[in-house]
């Protein structure tokens, strides 16, 4: 059994749902841990700290049909700075929508970036209705995905898994609406102020 | 309107009035904190007051776009990714259907023809991601139809210049 270090390189990193899926995921796992949130400052210091582990896990939400610009100046710094020996490098990724598939593109940068460097591919979990998905009673779905990505990462095995809401696409939208209307109630803002067409001001 | 958003300084020809060109590197523009704030605070407004404040309205009212970036692992490199990161103001947070799949409800964003101009690919592998990344933004960027023209960096110059010169020849 190895060890694994995670990076959480959501750009709102400590309130951030990747900090709620990268909790879970440390208590699947089965041996040593370390969970890292990135920031603008800290790249170096990760890189160096990779040294230490057998694997690397990159939690992260979808960004513009990407990887977020903070996970990509991490890998751009990471290409500069490779540790000397290189850990297996797997992907927990989570996005709005629905479809889970909508994370492939970011996930292949990922991919592409460990081929390009020569770092071992590992293992994938794509979460769709990453948003809100652990608030709801479909939690336990991605309890049971993560624990099965903790182990084919543990056992050195090579699984692309993904996991969301097992809702039609219509309900999704209802509920969807629901969360977000919630949230700028929340914020003093209505349905209708969210939903202005409006773009600063015109 | 037509908008040339480049991650470099370019010699581009002369362009018609309606063609505004925005070089990013001239601009400051920090990252996208994911604050939900343009969704659920201030609505259309990003709360980070930098220049990305007058670029994304740019995009959303253009009906012709063409954006000039270095790929990074089959992606667009930090300039243009933080650009379209910031510019999520021009969505709403909530969700409809496209095409059969669940995207962000556009506000006031016009349909767009697309020319994406990528440089500074390592292989085949990494220009056939790019390709896969701009069909994704075309569905959540609001492309009409969209176009990857893919240029080696020293050749970039002379390929944009060819792109400027087809948009002034068919209008």
């Amino acid at each position: 059994m190895g060890s694994v270090m995670l990076i959480n390189a959501s750009p709102r990193a400590p309130r951030s749902n990747s900090r709620r899926y990268a909790e879970l995921f440390i208590r699947a796992w089965p041996g040593e841990s370390a969970c890292f949130a990135l920031t603008k400052t800290n790249h170096l210091e990760l890189c160096g700290e990779l040294e230490h582990y057998s694997d690397l896990l990159l939690v992260f939400p979808l960004y513009a049909d990407g990887i977020p610009v903070t996970l990509l100046n991490f890998l751009k710094t990471l290409e500069e700075h490779p540790p000397r020996h290189r850990p297996t490098v797997s992907v927990l990724i989570n996005c709005g929508f629905l479809e889970p598939g909508q994370n492939d593109v970011a996930v292949q940068m990922v991919e592409l970036f460990c081929g390009q460097n020569g770092y071992p591919f590992g293992s994938v979990l794509k979460i769709g209705g990453g948003e809100a998905i652990l608030d709801t009673p479909f939690r336990g779905l991605v309890r049971r995905k993560l624990r099965k990505l903790a182990g084919a990462i543990s056992a050195g095995r090579h699984r692309s898994l993904q996991v969301t809401m097992p809702l039609p696409k219509r309900l999704f939208l209802r509920a969807s609406t629901a969360y977000w209307t919630d949230m700028g109630r929340r914020g003093g803002v209505t349905r209708e102020q969210m939903a202005t067409m409006e773009i600063e001001g015109r | 309107m037509k908008l040339i958003l480049s991650d470099r300084t370019l010699a581009l020809p002369e362009c018609g009035f309606d063609v505004e060109w925005i070089d990013l590197s001239q601009l400051d523009i920090t990252n996208c904190v994911g604050c939900f704030g343009c969704w659920t605070r201030t609505p259309g407004k990003c709360v980070i007051r930098d220049d990305a404040v007058r670029v994304y309205p740019r995009i959303a009212e253009s009906s012709q776009v063409m954006y000039i970036s270095r790929i990074r692992y089959g992606g667009y490199d930090t300039p243009m990714k933080t650009m379209l990161e910031r510019a999520i103001p021009i969505q709403q947070a909530f969700i409809r259907l496209v095409e059969g799949e669940t995207h962000h409800v556009q506000r006031r964003v016009v349909p767009k023809r697309a020319v994406i101009i990528g440089y500074g690919a390592r292989s085949d592998a990494e220009r056939a991601l790019f390709r896969r990344l701009v069909a994704r933004n075309a569905r959540n960027m609001n492309f009409e139809r969209h176009r990857v023209v893919f240029a080696a960096e020293q050749d970039l110059e002379q390929i944009v210049r060819e792109e400027v010169l087809a948009w002034e020849a068919s209008c």
